[in-house]
């Protein structure tokens, strides 16, 4: 992010300003009024609550009422908690490959719709669509499709004497099932940011080393992908942060099923907080650790991004 | 030639999903439920459209959707470009330290903050009520920085230009700034119809009572509750996307206005 401060708005003043420094009144409490509402918003629907989240954690609700201070027994609870674990797993396991498969499909489509091709225009909006589309109808979408019996996927396996599987039915071939989709819907958003990154890329650099001969792979290995980790860092964080979030497609696409095998965080949280039994100090206990552990890989990337950059 | 290869393999993995839902929508029950699936239907029928209309409350969700997401999108767009202005073109106490705060409200998802800000909208009395969906998520932290960094580019000189012949700072910034800015406006419009249009996790602990649902909530409800039938769901869905046709006609538009705000 390039944030060029702007020259203070003092510096041309109109000649009938009064003394040098003091500016009439309207233009002193202009700036407040203005930022006023956003910060109303920010404050009474963001950083409040946000602060108030911790507070939660440290009570135990009876079914939504009457809060009871209870120390630190919903982490423990929490920390006990099979569901909990089985959550956190299925989380880091969805994060994981969801990362690594977006930042590798965002730079090789990049690189693809960045060349001088016919119709780049046509393949570039297609590539963006699904981010544009309601999770909750992707997740829709891929449930039809991925169904055992009457999903388009098997019929064209079963077509061609493939076996089909039941995609949604097994707890590993789902979570599989929700990377991809997670990867079809989000990878479109990241590949707009590689192109941007790969725009950013001096053209001397690839004419010089191809006049020194050097092959598809070396120019990609000696000059887009270290001219490109910056972007790259922008993107794994991005899509760290958008893997931890996910929720809405699952919801549609397994609802967390096959027993619990693609239930992530979010989903814990949301079950804890707002079905019955309502249990708001525990769902409030593991919204902080998930923001814990968003905040210090997200510090985490950066320090490493950082590092690198200064080699 | 392998460029073309690999990128209509991909078109199609990507188009695939989405044309086959589309022409589904036009099948009749029985063709739905046919094995194997049909690709396309034996007649184009607007029977599942007109079915989700009369026997399901599908127009209220549809009215329910535009509400929020207009009015959400006026909200968001009034005062973020307030506070933009405020943040680019006015050197004030305080000013780096609210820029930071706006930073900082990225890093904190509606996810985790979602028990105490429910807590919060039911004190204000706002659950179960349209209000509730459109108010607490109109202050974008991306809609503050997108129209800060165009209003950056706007010169000083002309502001001041605009004081030395006496007007007002409220009417500088309605008749000055903001026309001006309609480029990064136009940005952050479409960004704003498209995450209200599509949002779910809000809406859905909001709406209490089913004639406040908007249309990703009634698809999803009406999917897990299987009380609603499968061809009139697939029509609802079907519906959900036509904003994503307008973006696409307006695509245009929206890069060339991406590439003026200077995000890049």
């Amino acid at each position: 992010m390039t944030t060029t401060e702007s020259p203070p708005a003092t510096s041309v003043r109109p000649p009938s300003a009064r003394k040098r420094g003091v500016k009439p009144w309207n233009q002193r409490l202009a700036p407040y009024l203005f930022v006023l509402p956003n910060m109303l918003v920010f404050g009474v629907f963001i950083i409040y609550p946000a602060l108030n989240g911790f507070n939660i954690s440290l009570y135990n609700s009876n079914n939504g009422r009457a809060f009871t201070p209870v120390g630190t027994k919903n982490y423990r609870r929490l920390f006990t908690d099979e569901e909990f674990w089985q959550a956190a797993g299925a989380t880091v396991i969805f994060v994981v490959a969801f990362v690594a498969v977006c930042t590798a499909a965002s730079i090789g489509l990049a690189m693809l719709l960045t060349k001088p091709i016919r119709a780049r225009g046509f393949f570039r909006a297609v590539f963006f669509l699904p981010v544009l589309l309601s999770p909750v109808v992707v997740g829709l979408l891929w449930s039809w499709i991925l169904e055992r019996r009457s999903g388009a996927l098997n019929a064209i396996l079963g077509a061609v004497g493939l076996p089909e599987p039941g995609w949604l039915v097994s707890g590993p071939l789902a979570l599989g099932a929700t990377v991809f989709v997670g990867v079809w819907a989000h990878a479109g958003f990241y590949t707009l940011i590689m192109m941007a990154g790969l725009q950013a890329i001096d053209s001397s650099y690839y004419e010089a080393a191809h006049l020194d001969g050097a092959g598809a792979w070396h120019r990609f290995r000696h000059i887009t992908w270290p001219l490109l980790r910056p972007t790259t860092l922008v993107v794994v964080i991005l899509a760290m942060i958008a893997g931890f979030q996910s929720f809405d497609f699952i919801y549609t696409l397994s609802g967390g099923g096959p027993l619990g095998a693609t239930t992530l965080m979010v989903q814990y949280i949301y079950e804890h907080a707002f079905q019955s039994p309502i249990q708001y100090g525990l769902a409030a206990a593991g919204s902080v650790v998930l923001f814990c552990t968003i905040f210090a890989l997200t510090v985490l990337n950066f320090l490493y991004g950082r590092r690198k950059e200064s080699m | 030639m392998l460029t073309y290869a690999a990128l209509i393999a991909l078109s199609v993995l990507v188009l695939a999903p989405v044309v086959w839902s589309v022409l589904a929508s036009f099948k009749t029950r029985t063709e739905l439920a046919a094995r194997p699936p049909s690709l396309l239907p034996e007649t184009f029928r607007l029977d599942n459209y007109t079915g989700a209309l009369s026997e399901f409350d599908f127009g209220v969700y549809v009215t329910n959707s535009a509400i929020v997401t207009v009015g959400a999108t006026v909200l968001t767009l009034a005062i973020n470009a307030m506070a933009a202005y405020a943040l680019a073109k006015y050197n004030f106490r305080g000013r780096n330290a609210l820029f930071l705060v706006t930073l900082g409200t990225i890093m904190i998802p509606l996810q985790i903050i979602l028990i105490p800000l429910h807590q919060v909208v039911a004190q204000l009395g706002m659950t179960n009520s349209l209000l509730g969906m459109i108010i607490p998520p109109a202050a974008t932290p991306t809609g503050v920085f997108l129209l800060r960094q165009y209003m950056l580019t706007i010169p000083d000189e002309l502001i001041e230009a605009a004081r030395v012949d006496g007007a007002g700072e409220l009417r500088i910034f309605l008749r000055l700034v903001l026309p001006l800015c309609r480029p990064a406006l136009a940005v952050v419009t479409i960004f704003s119809v498209i995450w209200r249009w599509n949002d779910f996790l809000w809406p859905l602990v909001i709406a209490q009572s089913q004639d406040l649902y908007t249309l990703p909530v009634a698809i999803a409800q009406f999917n897990s509750q299987e009380v609603v039938p499968f061809n009139y769901i697939l029509a609802m869905s079907v519906v959900s996307m036509i904003p994503v046709v307008i973006f696409l006609i307006l695509q245009k538009h929206v890069v060339r206005g991406i590439a003026q705000t200077g995000l890049k």
